[in-house]
């Protein structure tokens, strides 16, 4: 009887239960109106002063904007106005003027306004928010010690409205690339109040106030993301009504997804299915301002003799290398990588197997096996590995000497890097921004990420005077002569290669920005 | 007869939870509570009349202190480990690197802030991650674990399902063509790792005959092949265990006795064999269950499954050291949990063990 009970309730229970949405999984979206794009994982943050991957910034990038923005149709990416219509430097590029965007508005109705971009210099540089990309404003005057704690009142830090509305920053020096830092998400303009009201928790959809072409409006950790048209938006309207965002970290899966029709744009493809893919409609291939390089450890021998150095180079075949990826990358003699301003095909240390044996021969090794034993490391990755041995061979064939090679799981290798720098060690950059600079900088006698322990006075000074410099043609000077020291003259550094880009689009897809900073503002792709 | 329709009830809630659940229908809130109360309530009557108290008891305080140890050694072995969550292969200035640590309570002394950890825990707080900046650990945990707990549920039911007929076929007819075939199969299971068989699966059910769905986690053509392919290997470690048991049980006196009363096969395999050859494959349950979560984190990544496994192992490499202790904790805690119900369960299946 009990049992007959229990039976009939549980079945009642059932009975009143309701099916939950079953087109959850789209959100009850139109796909005829929805690009359903990759992520590739959670975003970790759209909190645009803190984050500092670039899944977060993709979505960043979508439904907020700068100051300055892109020109996607110049082949060196220029900058473009966006919520400042026209700057102009001052005191030699010292001083920058910019003037802002009227009738702008954020999702909430509120107008913009340029305290809202002080509100967002001063949240990034504020030592409690622990910004990691608080140095990126570290040029502007007072900045870096506001965000070291040593300078307390912010009005002192050089960014002001003057009468005109118009925004002035004073750096500490002239800096004529300047205005290329603030297409970055970190020094985007934020709603103070906003973040105030809502906490940590004001990056979630009906919280999270944007003023970009999309708005966020769902975000189901973990799983998906919808994005929206911003009809308010200042600009041309977004053409695709919505954005749906999976968070699919394997490839083969999302590959799979997208083969059966459900997915319209994968951001990377493994080298191995690159065979496959390429002859696909929706395949393209993009320059990235990103190379790979090994780096020398200058403070010990072997590497400490200029002559070993060089040979050290010239015995490398890039080509080699980039042949055995097959991924498109372009061998890489110079600093700056192809396909931007600064790069120039001639410089650096060319391919010469008999020159490098002989300059290894003067160095004082022409009996090889007096040679040291060296070490070469890179973290651990399938085609980090495939690289050192191909270098490996290559150094064994060309000069002779037989290196070892060893890799290290990434934040153990990092750790390396700082406090025992391996003989030679792999390394790549990928640039924040457009301009040389970034490239440039990495390699400065004072810079962080110069493991190699060399440092050339010149070659800083060659950097500071192209930094500060508004005159294009007189940078790409300073720039070809300062990379001539580094990869020609004194060679801390071997170049690999500039690295391509690889992605997957549905044949719907059309209009897409195609750019060599993977900077994918979704807002004109439209749909067949 | 009071035990037989409590267990009865627990498992028709059980299994009226599950395909709900399965067919992706709203659990009503009250069938939740109804569920809960008959089976801890029942258990607790159960472990009471058994006179089980102390040694629940005492189990449970020992789970306590596992966890204060397994949070202690976790703590220590990440800051043992080199490299910290902040290095990148972009350094960052030290104002930058001290307004992190400073955030973040790195910049304490070691056993401070193991101190502000445990009290933290004590409190019910696991902490923000690093990673995935402004999200508190518990909110990222009880996002995911509903997930995974889900997938291995699922895949437990299955390897049930497959495990235990196999095993008694091949049992009750040993060296047939039923028991080599089974025990091929579960050879196999044993052999073949998941991340081969997901795509093997993937290749015949979703591209070949277009049944299921390749990933995601939306409904029951999503939920079919990842439990299919983590059950398969409990499901074989299952099949070969019932079979060596039901082997040892069909041998022994009790079953002659049967089979010399002339009861029918049919009664001696349900009513004789069956019960008492599961009950070592009971006890195994807590272990699989271990193995059936710790293996779960290739069959999230392969079907994009939202589930904590991943934040158990990407966490590492992240070396966000509040995210690594919270998950390290709600896995250890439900291994724990997992073997005490195990434990409980052999007693109330099994009048001949006393836990007392």
């Amino acid at each position: 009887m009990k049992r007959i009970l229990l039976i009939l309730s549980t079945i009642l229970f059932a009975a009143a239960c309701t099916k939950k949405n079953s087109s959850k999984l789209e959100y009850g979206l139109d796909l005829n109106e929805t690009l359903r794009i990759n992520l590739e994982t959670e975003p970790p943050s759209l909190d645009w002063s803190k984050s500092t991957d670039t899944t977060s910034s993709l979505v960043e990038m979508n439904i907020m904007e700068g100051l300055v923005g892109y020109n996607l149709s110049d082949r060196d990416l220029g900058s473009a106005p966006a919520l400042a219509t026209e700057w102009k430097p001052s005191d030699k590029g010292r001083i920058w003027t910019f003037t802002l965007r009227s009738g702008v508005k954020w999702t909430d109705g509120v107008e913009f306004t340029g305290q809202h971009v002080i509100d967002g210099w001063e949240r990034l540089l504020n030592p409690a928010t622990a910004s990691e990309y608080a140095y990126f404003l570290f040029p502007v005057k007072g900045a870096r010690d506001y965000n070291g704690g040593k300078l307390k009142d912010f009005s002192k830090v050089g960014i002001k409205l003057n009468d005109q509305k118009q925004l002035v920053v004073e750096l500490e020096k002239p800096m004529g690339y300047f205005p290329m830092l603030l297409t970055h998400h970190s020094t985007y303009p934020i709603r103070k109040d906003v973040v105030e009201k809502h906490g940590d928790r004001w990056t979630e959809p009906g919280n999270i106030v944007t003023l970009g072409a999309y708005k966020l409006k769902v975000w189901d950790h973990d799983r998906a993301m919808v994005l929206e048209r911003n009809d308010d938006y200042y600009g041309e309207k977004a053409k695709i009504k919505n954005i749906l965002g999976y968070m699919i970290t394997e490839y083969s899966t999302a590959l799979n997804l997208m083969e059966g029709g459900k997915l319209d744009f994968q951001r990377t493809l493994p080298f191995k299915e690159l065979p496959k893919y390429r002859g696909f409609p929706g395949y393209r291939a993009t320059p990235l301002i990103s190379m790979y390089y090994y780096g020398l450890n200058t403070r010990k021998p072997p590497f400490n003799d200029l002559k070993v150095r060089k040979a050290f180079s010239m015995a490398v075949d890039r080509k080699q290398v980039t042949d055995l990826l097959a991924a498109g990358h372009a061998p890489l003699t110079s600093w700056v990588p192809s396909g931007m301003f600064g790069y120039e095909n001639d410089i650096g240390t060319k391919f010469d197997a008999a020159a490098a044996a002989k300059l290894l021969d003067e160095a004082g090794f022409k009996d090889r096996s007096k040679f040291p034993r060296v070490r070469l490391a890179f973290n651990t990755n399938e085609n980090h590995q495939r690289v050192a041995e191909n270098v490996q061979a290559q150094l064994k064939k060309n000069l002779g000497i037989e290196i070892q090679i060893e890799n290290e799981e990434w934040k153990v290798y990092l750790k390396r890097l700082q406090n025992d720098t391996p003989n030679i060690y792999r390394m790549g950059w990928l640039g924040d921004y457009p301009d040389p600079a970034t490239f440039m900088e990495l390699m400065t006698s004072y810079s962080e990420n110069n493991h190699t322990g060399w440092g050339n006075k010149s070659y800083d000074q060659l950097v500071a005077e192209g930094a500060s410099s508004l005159d294009k043609d007189k940078r790409r000077q300073i720039y070809s002569e300062a990379q001539r020291i580094l990869t020609e003259q004194d060679v801390p550094v071997i170049p690999i290669y500039s690295t391509v880009g690889h992605l997957l689009l549905s044949e719907r897809v059309q209009n897409f920005p195609n750019n060599s900073i993977e900077h994918y503002a979704l807002k004109g792709v439209t749909l067949k | 007869m009071i035990t037989r329709v409590w267990g009865l009830s627990v498992a028709i809630l059980f299994a009226t939870v599950v395909l709900l659940s399965f067919f992706a229908y709203e659990i009503p809130t009250a069938l939740w509570w109804l569920f809960s109360i008959v089976a801890f309530g029942g258990t607790a009557v159960f472990v009471f009349q058994q006179g089980m108290t102390f040694y629940v008891i005492r189990r449970l305080f020992e789970a306590a202190f596992a966890v204060l140890v397994i949070a202690t050694l976790t703590f220590i072995l990440l800051r043992v480990l080199p490299g910290g969550p902040f290095d990148s292969d972009k350094a960052l200035p030290p104002e930058v690197m001290a307004n992190l640590a400073a955030k973040y309570n790195l910049d304490a002394p070691l056993f401070q802030q193991y101190l502000d950890y445990i009290g933290g825990l004590l409190r019910g707080d696991l902490g923000q991650s690093y990673k995935y900046i402004s999200r508190d650990i518990t909110s990222i945990i009880s996002e995911s674990l509903p997930n995974s707990i889900q997938l291995g549920v699922y895949a437990l039911l299955v390897s049930y399902l497959i495990g235990i007929p196999m095993g008694v076929f091949a049992g009750w007819k040993p060296n047939s063509a039923v028991d080599v075939s089974c025990m091929t199969f579960a050879i196999s299971g044993i052999a073949l790792p998941s991340f081969l068989v997901a795509p093997i699966f993937i290749l015949i059910f979703v591209k070949t005959l277009g049944w299921f769905e390749p990933a995601l986690w939306e409904g029951p053509a999503y939920y079919v092949l990842p439990m299919l392919v983590l059950g398969i290997r409990p499901a074989a470690v299952i099949a070969r265990l019932t079979r060596a048991s039901v082997l040892e049980v069909i041998h022994s006196d009790y079953i002659r006795t049967a089979k010399a009363k002339g009861l029918a096969a049919r009664t001696i395999l349900f009513k004789h064999v069956l019960r008492n050859s599961l009950i070592p494959v009971l006890s195994l349950s807590g272990p699989l269950a271990a193995a059936i979560l710790t293996g779960s984190f290739v069959i999230e990544q392969i079907f994009a499954i939202p589930g904590v496994a991943k934040h158990l192992v990407l966490s590492v490499s992240n070396r966000d050291y509040p995210l690594i202790l919270g998950a390290t904790l709600v896995f250890s805690l439900f291994l724990i949990v997992a073997n005490l119900i195990t434990d409980i369960l052999t007693a109330i299946v099994d009048p001949r063990v006393k836990m007392s």
